[in-house]
């Protein structure tokens, strides 16, 4: 019985985590493009931010 | 290697070469070249590795996108934000696959500046923040039509994305419901088994009140858009869908917790958390499906000039956008030009083409004095016009107008199939006020006990079950089979359906051209030189040029807009297109009209005249629809023996020619007037009104964006067999429906009795939920499994592919 009474407020808070770690992500946009995120780990080399080319081409 | 290594088109006989990533590689055009030259300097040569469809063909830009630094013109599409930021939403072009995203995300979040980058790639927007002080408008522009894709800044009100709030919002109210009825699932199971493991009472106590703290996140927050639909279907005096949900929710939710304050005999906490979790899944199904459908307002966006040339008083002219136009201004139109605002022709006489309002094909002749309308286009040029009517008042805004207003007439059509719907929840609600009353009477005690029963036992998971899960598995077959449904009542609708209205141009019939002068050398020429063209008539030509060996390569290759292309094919100086403009009216072009003509220095090469094919497979979509017993029709605004001859063809029983879209929808309203219920296929822009009018709309998947926007399905591979096998899926699906609801029904008959009784333990009424559950999903799993096809249909089939 004593277990029950620990082990159920403990689910209650990883639930709790879980459902504010699932909105907080809903917030920063980490479901709005969920094509382009699975290419990354393809990529040889991914450079956070590509310098453009001093001379563009003609 | 014969294709191009941008956009993998077929190469001419003397491709474009350059090295890429230190490897020789051929280009079909220029804009191809610079284009996968530019990818290359960024560092994102990846793109080619990642990518899993080949890239639009890069044009050479030729829009002046330095107009966009007009601060009036900003101002109509620039938000600022706080500090030095402010965001932009452009429409983009070309976005094929994942890997577009990514080089787009990748090289704008390259320049200077650039905070943030966001592609939305089902609605082909992006969404910008950046510093204009740093990097300006222009220049976004600029680098993404230097990796080959065309963009266009949408009006500042579209940053307000309503689908972007929508989709977020949908995602919270599932996973809280999710969450919540797994939990509630979990504590649900130990009391059922509770009950014959003789639990003792505080214990049971602790495990109800456990559920309500978990039911009450999932009735109270996620169910919310449930009881919000529930109001506004009040309030318009309707019994839609949304009215019984809101009633079983909020009435198994309020009984429950009445039961556990007064330590009553059971608690539904978890099945109420179920119910509104799987209708909360059956909807955000159905939502991904209609975004993915395209928009209204991006349609019209692309339809519209976005600049204009405004004459001075002093006769020079200005770039401003069209926004900016008022009535009364005179406006330069270039030949090929797009015309900014309807307008009456100021000078000269020109051809326009209209088909954008008329559907048709063949440009008409202006004189001046006459009104030009916004949206066609210039043949020959330049003119000047008087703006006479812009913005919301332009004959363009008036067909936007029309697909709007046939657009909310349909709510009202569609009423019958909802009460449908709603009656089967009603009538468990019924029940359960005659239960409530029935023992109100015999023993008040034990209302409250038996009509939970009873509510609990017949309705929910079942009932939330049939409908989402027989159309999410039609929805997701008919996606497999190149049929995008943006409206899940849509498939009820096509099975019901008996009339079928076919456009022609574009719909039945593709475009085509046929030789009349000339050899297969001058064929071989005229493609050479048609393939610098996008223009449909010289695809055409470039597509029965197809069987021919290789082909020569065209130099000094210059575009006309409005008359032709002109270049230099194994040493001759060569013009390809419009009679007048290819022969330099040397010779009288009136006997060529419509022609398309290839000449040289001393006269015509070889005639091509415009024709029309029937799409593969016409036929034996409309054999198939009249083997299932669809009447079907032909409504175009093209010249009767055309019409006729391709009604003919497909053995069409109807047939009616030179329609305007009005007419169309003339047509259509009487058909529905006699009791008809009508698919509505098209494609174009004529079509719109017509398709948002029809019962059921249908629109192809190479369309007008403003066809697929004002459609309920979309035929994606263009397939137009795809409709009647559509059309047997969607029976399928509503004999499935009426399966599970009948199931339902049953099983309530047997079950609803001894429950009203007080005769169900609650272990036995969860062994039947999730039994009749069980049995609703296996039941909808086999829609889509090849049934047998009638004999009739397939009789049809066999005779027009033999």
């Amino acid at each position: 019985m004593t277990t029950m009474l620990i082990l159920i407020p403990l689910t209650f808070l990883l639930l709790l985590v879980a459902g504010a770690a699932f909105f907080w992500a809903v917030n920063h946009e980490q479901f709005d493009d969920l094509d382009s995120a699975g290419l990354l780990p393809l990529t040889d080399h991914a450079p956070e931010r590509p310098e453009p080319p001093e001379e563009p081409p003609p | 290697m014969s294709a191009c290594f941008h956009c993998h088109e077929p190469l001419p006989g003397e491709p474009v070469l350059a090295r890429i990533g230190g490897e020789p590689c051929a280009f079909c055009c220029i804009g191809c070249r610079a284009a996968a030259e530019w990818i290359e300097q960024l560092g994102l040569g990846d793109y080619y590795r990642l990518r899993s469809a080949p890239a639009r063909k890069a044009e050479q830009s030729t829009e002046a996108s330095a107009t966009w630094s007009r601060p009036e013109l900003d101002r109509h599409v620039v938000r600022p934000l706080d500090g030095a930021r402010s965001e932009v939403c452009l429409l983009i072009e070309g976005v094929r696959c994942a890997a577009c995203v990514w080089l787009i995300e990748r090289s704008l979040g390259a320049l200077p500046g650039v905070a943030q980058v966001q592609v939305n790639a089902a609605a082909a927007r992006c969404r910008v923040v950046w510093d204009p002080a740093r990097t300006p408008l222009p220049a976004l522009l600029d680098n993404l039509a230097r990796t080959g894709y065309r963009a266009l800044p949408l009006d500042a009100r579209a940053l307000d994305d309503a689908r972007r709030r929508e989709t977020r919002d949908a995602l919270k109210r599932l996973a809280v419901a999710g969450f919540g009825s797994m939990q509630a699932m979990m504590y649900g199971v130990a009391l059922y088994v509770g009950a014959f493991q003789d639990m003792d009472a505080s214990t049971r106590e602790l495990l109800r009140w456990i559920g309500f703290l978990l039911a009450t996140p999932v009735v109270l927050y996620a169910a919310r858009p449930f009881f919000a639909g529930a109001l506004r279907n009040l309030r318009a005096r309707r019994l839609g869908m949304d009215v019984p949900v809101a009633l079983a929710v909020s009435l198994i939710y309020a009984a429950s917790l009445a039961e556990a304050l007064r330590g009553g005999a059971e608690v539904y906490f978890d099945s109420v958390s179920m119910f509104v979790f799987f209708l909360l899944l059956g909807r955000f199904l159905e939502m991904r499906a209609r975004h993915r459908s395209g928009d209204l307002v991006d349609a019209l966006a692309r339809l519209t000039p976005m600049f204009a040339d405004r004459c001075r008083a002093d006769g020079t002219l200005e770039r401003i956008g069209a926004a900016e136009l008022r009535v009364g201004d005179v406006v330069h139109v270039a030949e090929g030009g797009g015309v900014p605002a309807d307008g009456v022709l100021l000078d000269r006489a020109c051809h326009v083409d209209e088909a954008l309002l008329t559907g048709e094909a063949e440009p008409v002749a202006r004189h001046p004095g006459d009104s030009l309308i916004a949206g066609s286009v210039l043949q020959d040029g330049p003119v000047r016009l008087r703006v006479e009517r812009v913005a919301a008042d332009t004959a363009l805004a008036g067909i936007v107008a029309l697909v709007h207003r046939a657009q909310a007439e349909r709510p009202r059509l569609a009423l019958a199939g909802e009460r449908a719907a709603a009656r089967f929840v009603a009538r468990v609600l019924a029940l359960t006020a005659l239960t409530a009353l029935g023992w109100s009477l015999l023993d008040p005690s034990r209302v409250l006990t038996a009509t939970l029963a009873v509510l609990v036992v017949s309705c929910p998971c079942a009932f939330a079950l049939a409908v989402p899960a027989a159309m999410t598995r039609a929805l997701a077959v008919l996606a497999h089979r190149g049929v995008l449904v943006a409206h899940a009542d849509a498939v009820e609708k096509l099975a019901e359906a008996d009339h079928v209205v076919f456009d022609k141009t574009g719909t039945l019939t593709s475009p085509h051209v046929q030789q009349v002068g000339g050899d297969t050398a001058a064929l071989a020429l005229a493609a050479a030189l048609a393939r610098a063209s996008s223009h449909p008539l010289a695809r055409a030509i470039v597509d029965i040029a197809a069987g021919e060996d290789a082909l020569p390569a065209a130099t000094d290759v210059a575009a006309h807009p409005g008359m032709g292309v002109e270049g230099t094919v194994t040493g001759r100086r060569l013009r390809l297109g419009r009679a007048d403009f290819a022969l330099r009216g040397t010779l009288d072009a009136h006997a060529l009209a419509d022609a398309v003509v290839l000449a040289d220095r001393h006269g015509v090469l070889a005639t091509f005249h415009p024709r029309e094919r029937l799409r593969d497979g016409a036929a034996a979509c409309v054999h198939a629809l009249q083997a299932q017993g669809l009447a079907v029709e032909v409504l175009s605004g093209d010249a009767a023996h055309r019409v006729g001859a391709i009604a003919q063809a497909i053995g069409a029983g109807q047939w009616h020619a030179r329609q305007t879209p009005a007419d169309k929808l003339a047509r259509l309203r009487e058909l529905r007037a006699e009791g008809a219920r009508v698919i509505a296929v098209g494609d174009g822009i004529n079509d719109a009104p017509v398709l948002a009018g029809a019962d059921i709309a249908v629109a192809m998947g190479n369309g007008t964006p403003l066809a697929q926007a004002s459609s309920d399905i979309v035929l994606t591979g263009g397939q137009l067999q795809a409709l009647p096998e559509a059309r047997r899926l969607a029976q399928q699906t509503l004999r499935i429906l009426r399966q599970n609801h009948r199931w339902s029904l049953c099983y309530n008959l047997c079950v609803v009795p001894p429950a009203a009784l007080g005769l169900v333990p609650p272990w036995l009424a969860a062994i039947g939920m999730s039994a009749s559950s069980l049995l609703v999903v296996l039941n909808a799993l086999r829609i889509g499994r090849a049934g047998p096809m009638p004999p009739a249909e397939a009789a049809a089939l066999r005779e027009v592919h033999a």
